[in-house]
């Protein structure tokens, strides 16, 4: 219900350590079953909790260009209900449904035709619209499938759509993990995309709150856009307001049906479980979902950028920058080397942007992030940055500049690359403390690089990083010609006010 | 069937799932409802209770799943003791309490130390408490001690930490207005609290920018001591032996008697008020409420209230604002409310909230109003009580998911006075709800005809107007003052020295010092373009200066001439128009001006021993080498001060000026350097604001110690 566009940071900053990466290793258990389900648990009794997530390898990047945004907008139906909950009939419900889709698409192909929409039309399908939502009603039991969830205790409901993929996520009393089971496997095999234009109206809320009044949303969807050109990864995974006016049941339908599968998605389960019991469990209610041919994957490939891009975004409030820079997604050795990168600029008070930058007070913040927006395919290793006043964000890139050509010039210290290691040892041990937590990794690693043990393979790569790979990267990534810079700037509100008085004047 | 009066934890976590599994199920039973739950059997660990023999309250619990070691602790303090004049000392307090160093460490090592062994020690600032935080891998258990306890007993509040986090403050304190959330929050408090109460009161930047090193020293010394502080220890450790540890670790820390500021009270009568704050945005901010309840041990409707506030706005998808506001009218993403139950000196704040698009604003704050006035009209049906009831019951278990959120709990539920068995009839007393006590709730503590409203939206698109719901005060929002000066870097005795160098090589050029202090006053007329908005300008301007510190400026402007007098102490102009005092900020920038005089400039760093004076590199100016000195103007504005290499002529000067609230850079170039008695005097002068040329001006004229009238500096009367 809300997505995870920082899911990427999280995880990079709490995967830092393992009771040695050894004890996860062990503590890890496998099994897929015959539809080519993979599940992953962990049996933790620290308390009668357990957190089971599934996530499907399908997001923002796998949609079509006439359906951007419903892998999102899909993700919110899904808490919609299925063929039993939700609904008090829904043979009946269903003809309406039908109605309901026709008039909609009507509407909103109407209103597509912006200035040159018939009115009197608008007007007439609106008006059936809202007799056939009202009919609907009389079936439909609004919010039922989120209602028991919480009456049997659940905490942390939720999902998130990411351009990589989704994730369904909750965390329950160990003893209603067969709940879940029935629950998630109805509405993989039942579900009912009921109350789809109300909810199309949160959505665009949604996109209001987090993108169209907040700076960091809008300068966030600018900048990713400018960075790409020819890759779905530019895209906004809420879609633009045209996309969402135009999303409807059949598109999610189609998006659910191609992508939902069995062997598409992984299911992780961490707390006070019995494995024996849960692969039993899990089969019962998921083993006889058919596996299908799984959709390809994207093709198209972002082509070298020519020229350094720039790009101004106005908002009404005070400045702050993104600069990106494209380099490989995992498993390439570079990429290991751009996370130890990103933990020498700024993770922790001993980071190079923290005492060079915010320290000497040219910046409130200054951050690196490896792999926005997702991992599945090539992606930019960003840097985000606020200045203090009177600092200019001119002073700011210039000043992180500075820090990137230090890595290109002065090989790293000995003790710089020891103590980040010992933070992603003791991170490995910290993350194993939360269910949900572990829950989420597992389930990322599996779905994203393909195998789980991806997490220990990373260990292992930021020990075998030399001081000559660091040097070596940089040059080979942080280059004028590769980077995209945004930066916010306040809209000039006088300025404007007058530029309009003086019109008005002549 | 249900048991009364549990005694342990496990029976009541049995308690619930049986509740569940053997609910009544109705023949027309969907799948879900005819499945049956285990019970479960849980006995949540109990920390252990300690005092040290300093009176430091320890709550341990061992946890060896992980070789992890946690301290989470409390002290008793908290930013409603802010000074009024100094709002935001507090939480600076806190954070330079750990970036500042201790005594004995430097914050770079101290870093260094915590960072290289994975480890972290955080201070931080609520209202009615300070945190303490040590969080270790369990081998460097004892390394991790003595460090957290240096930063609790000897911080050092270095002073270059306190400026640095002065400053962050200060930008905090103008990007507040970002966030629309941020901002109408801010301004529901101060309207309900108002600006006297520290629950309503927010920080500007001349609270911040009085803060002292001293102020945080009294800080710590009143509040941080031993028997002020409550410690939550979990994870892979021996009780006995830590005990021991944290005896030898905080030995010799005194206690004190620590007496609190009284807090006032704020009046809890609710007065209706619709507020509106500007802002050019698709979708209204709005928070619709007043005040909520003071938390204290005693107070009587707790559990009423909680099960209240979860089907009011707090249970999530499930909530009433939820399902009307958002799944029935599609009009919000985040909706729901929010009753602060944690405050215990003050009643805290009860709000609704949405975000709504700017056309369904008013239908919004309507939708939301009815749905507080039916809970308050009707009875809850059954099922929705039993379904919130069963939600808190179930959802129980999490409060003990992990030892360090067990020992913290506990910690907590001490420090504000509750009885140790007050988790234990938790259950039992939500059980005991009835849609009585929620209907006799939401009449006592919610008032829809004593609502303050706040939107912050652009009302021009309003669907109705907002005087619908009461007269609409207008707050403006006024960006804060401009950003304060920009630090002197700290100087090397090298590059002190080098600077006198390049300063005696500069006074030489410019005709030594006995000529230079000699001069009394200096005489300029000159012909200048300015680039103004409106095109380009021509002015004559005349400059007379009498040293140290008289000045005046004569413009000729076809209404007439325009005079800007500074008398050594006010400032004022006059023209046809009469005599005007000119304010504050005008007379600093004349004061400034006359500082970096070349002649007062020069003179007056060669002589004054309090002048400071430092090398800051080199840079090229118009093609030639110039080397940096850096000093301080009169306002506290750094100066930057380009000599050239060649000829050793200031060439140019760097600074910031403040005019009509806006700070801007400018740069002044000088070239044409001639001759007049002995002296050199530049004729030709830029000046660029911003980086776009501003002035361009030619002197024709120039005198040095000419025979002026001092009346000249003073105000006709």
């Amino acid at each position: 219900m809300k997505h995870i566009r920082s899911l990427l940071i999280l995880l990079f900053l709490t995967l830092s350590s393992v009771v040695s990466a050894q004890n996860l290793a062990d503590r890890v258990v496998e099994h897929e079953f015959d539809n080519g389900l993979k599940l992953l648990m962990i049996e933790r009794h620290t308390s009668p909790t357990v957190a089971p997530y599934i996530l499907f390898k399908a997001g923002a990047v796998d949609e079509s260009d006439d359906a951007r945004g419903i892998a999102h907008m899909l993700e919110h139906m899904l808490f919609k209900g299925t063929k039993t909950i939700g609904t008090t009939d829904y043979e009946k419900e269903k003809e309406v449904l039908a109605e309901i889709d026709t008039l909609g698409d009507a509407l909103d192909r109407e209103q597509a035709k912006g200035s040159k929409a018939d009115a009197s039309k608008i007007t007439e399908l609106e008006g059936a619209l809202r007799t056939k939502q009202e009919e609907a009603k009389q079936w439909i039991v609004s919010g039922e499938y989120t209602k028991i969830y919480t009456q049997h205790g659940s905490t942390g409901f939720n999902a998130g759509t990411s351009v990589d993929y989704t994730i369904y996520t909750v965390e329950l009393p160990s003893n209603k993990l067969e709940l879940w089971a029935m629950l998630e496997s109805d509405r993989l095999k039942n579900a009912v995309l009921r109350e789809f234009y109300v909810e199309r109206e949160a959505v665009k809320e949604e996109r209001r709150m987090a993108v169209d009044t907040r700076p960091g949303g809008k300068l966030y969807e600018q900048f990713i856009a400018a960075a790409f050109t020819a890759h779905p990864y530019g895209m906004p995974i809420i879609g633009w307001p045209s996309d969402i006016a135009m999303l409807n049941r059949n598109k999610a339908k189609e998006f659910f049906k191609i992508h939902y599968a069995p062997n598409n998605s992984v299911m992780v389960i961490v707390g006070d479980i019995n494995i024996e019991n849960t692969i039993k469990l899990i089969d019962k209610y998921f083993g006889d979902i058919p596996s299908q041919p799984l959709p390809d994957e994207v093709t198209v490939r972002e082509p070298e950028q020519e020229g350094e891009r720039r790009i101004e975004v106005e908002f009404d409030a005070e400045p702050q920058m993104m600069i990106g820079f494209h380099k490989p997604t995992i498993p390439h050795f570079d990429d290991y080397v751009l996370d130890m990168i990103s933990a020498i600029l700024s993770d922790g008070r001993t980071s190079r942007f923290y005492k060079n930058i915010v320290e000497q007070s040219i910046a409130v913040s200054a951050d690196s992030i490896n792999g926005y927006p997702g991992a599945r395919y090539d992606n930019l290793f960003v840097i985000s940055a606020t200045p203090r006043s009177p600092n200019s964000t001119v002073d700011v890139e210039e000043a992180l500049y500075a820090e990137l050509e230090k890595l290109k010039t002065e090989p790293v210290e000995e003790k710089e690359f020891k103590r980040i290691l010992k933070q992603i040892d003791a991170g490995f041990i910290r993350a194993l403390s939360s269910n949900a937590g572990m829950a989420n990794q597992l389930a990322f690693y599996e779905g994203i690089a393909g195998d789980w043990r991806y997490i220990l393979n990373w260990r292992e790569k930021m020990y075998e990083i030399k001081p000559e790979d660091i040097m070596r990267v940089a040059k080979t990534y942080f280059k004028k010609s590769n980077r995209t810079v945004a930066t916010l700037v306040k809209k000039d509100v006088e300025t404007s006010e007058d530029m309009v008085d003086e019109e008005e004047s002549e | 069937m249900i048991q009364k009066h549990m005694k342990s934890l496990i029976g009541i976590i049995t308690l619930i799932t049986c509740l569940l599994a053997l609910g009544v199920i109705p023949t027309d039973a969907k799948p879900h409802e005819e499945l049956e739950f285990e019970p479960i059997q849980f006995k949540p660990p109990v920390p252990q209770k300690h005092v040290l023999s300093n009176g430091m309250i320890l709550y341990l619990l061992e946890d060896h799943e992980l070789p992890i070691f946690d301290i989470s602790g409390l002290v008793k303090t908290g930013t409603i003791y802010d000074p009024a004049d100094k709002i935001g000392l507090a939480s600076i307090f806190a954070s330079v309490m750990r970036t500042g160093g201790t005594i004995s460490r430097e914050p770079d090592i101290l870093n260094e130390e915590l960072e290289s062994m994975a480890a972290s020690v955080e201070i931080g600032m609520s209202p009615e408490y300070g945190s303490v935080s040590l969080s270790s891998l369990a081998e460097d258990i004892e390394k991790g001690l003595e460090i957290f306890s240096d930063i609790l007993q000897n911080p050092a509040f270095r002073e270059d930490k306190l400026e640095l986090r002065k400053q962050q403050a200060i930008e905090a304190i103008r990007r507040r207005n970002d966030n629309p959330i941020q901002l109408a929050w801010r301004n529901f408090s101060s309207t309900l609290y108002g600006k006297d109460h520290p629950f309503g009161w927010y920080s500007e930047i001349e609270h911040v920018e009085s803060i002292t090193v001293e102020d945080l020293q009294a800080f710590h010394s009143k509040y941080y001591h031993p028997n002020n502080i409550m410690l939550a220890i979990t994870g892979d450790f021996d009780t006995d032996t830590l005990i021991m540890q944290l005896e030898t670790t905080f030995d010799g820390w005194a206690t004190s008697e620590i007496e609190l500021p009284k807090i006032t009270e704020v009046e809890n009568a609710p007065v209706p008020s619709v507020n509106y704050i500007h802002k050019d945005l698709p979708q209204t901010t709005m928070l619709i409420g007043h005040f909520g309840i003071k938390r204290t041990p005693d107070f009587p409707d707790f559990f009423a209230l909680r099960v209240m506030n979860e089907i009011l706005g707090e249970g999530g998808f499930t909530s009433r604002l939820m399902a009307e506001v958002r799944e029935k009218h599609g009009l919000a993403y985040m909706v729901g409310s929010l009753m602060s139950m944690s405050f215990y000196t003050n009643p805290g704040e009860w709000f609704a909230y949405s975000q709504t698009r700017t056309e369904k604003t008013a239908e919004a704050i309507e939708l939301i109003i009815n749905v507080v006035k039916d809970l308050r009209e009707n009875p809850v049906p059954s099922d929705e009580l039993q379904r919130t009831k069963d939600s808190l019951i179930n959802s129980f278990v999490f409060s003990f998911e992990s030892s360090s959120q067990i020992a913290f709990q506990q910690m907590m539920l001490a420090y504000r006075g509750f009885a140790p068995d007050y988790l234990e009839t938790y259950t039992d007393n939500i059980a005991g709800v009835t849609a009585e006590d929620v209907q006799n709730v939401a009449q006592k503590y919610l008032h829809p005809d004593a609502l303050t409203i706040v939107t912050v939206g652009n009302q021009e698109n309003f669907d109705r107007p907002l005087s619908e719901f009461g007269e609409v005060n207008v707050i403006e929002i006024k960006q804060p003052d401009p950003p304060p000066t920009e630090p002197i870097p700290e100087a090397s005795d090298t590059d002190i020295a080098k600077a006198r160098e390049i300063l005696d090589a500069s006074v030489d050029a410019y005709g030594g010092l006995n000529k230079l202090a000699a001069v009394n006053n200096f005489v300029l007329e000159s012909n200048n373009t300015l680039n103004t908005p409106g095109g380009q300008m021509e002015l004559e301007v005349g400059i007379t200066l009498l040293y140290p510190d008289k000045y005046r400026q004569d413009i000729n402007t076809p209404q007439g001439t325009i005079s800007m007098i500074y008398d050594g102490e006010a400032a004022f102009a006059t023209s046809a128009m009469g005599i005007q005092p000119l304010p504050p900020e005008i007379t600093t920038a004349i004061k400034d001006a006359v500082f970096r005089d070349p002649i007062h400039l020069l003179v007056h760093l060669s002589q004054s021993e309090s002048a400071q004076i430092q090398f800051a590199g080199s840079e090229d100016v118009a093609g030639s080498p110039a080397s940096i000195l850096v000093t301080e103007q009169p306002s506290g504005e750094m100066l930057k001060i380009y000599i050239s290499e060649e000829t050793n002529y200031i060439v140019k000067l760097v600074y910031r000026e403040t005019e009509q609230g806006v700070t801007l850079n400018k740069e002044n170039i000088y070239s044409d350097f001639r001759e007049i008695d002995g002296i050199m005097i530049p004729h030709g002068y830029v000046q660029n604001i911003e980086g776009n040329p501003y002035i361009d001006s030619r002197s024709t004229s120039v005198k040095l110690n000419a025979e002026i009238d001092e009346s000249l500096f003073e105000k006709p009367e």
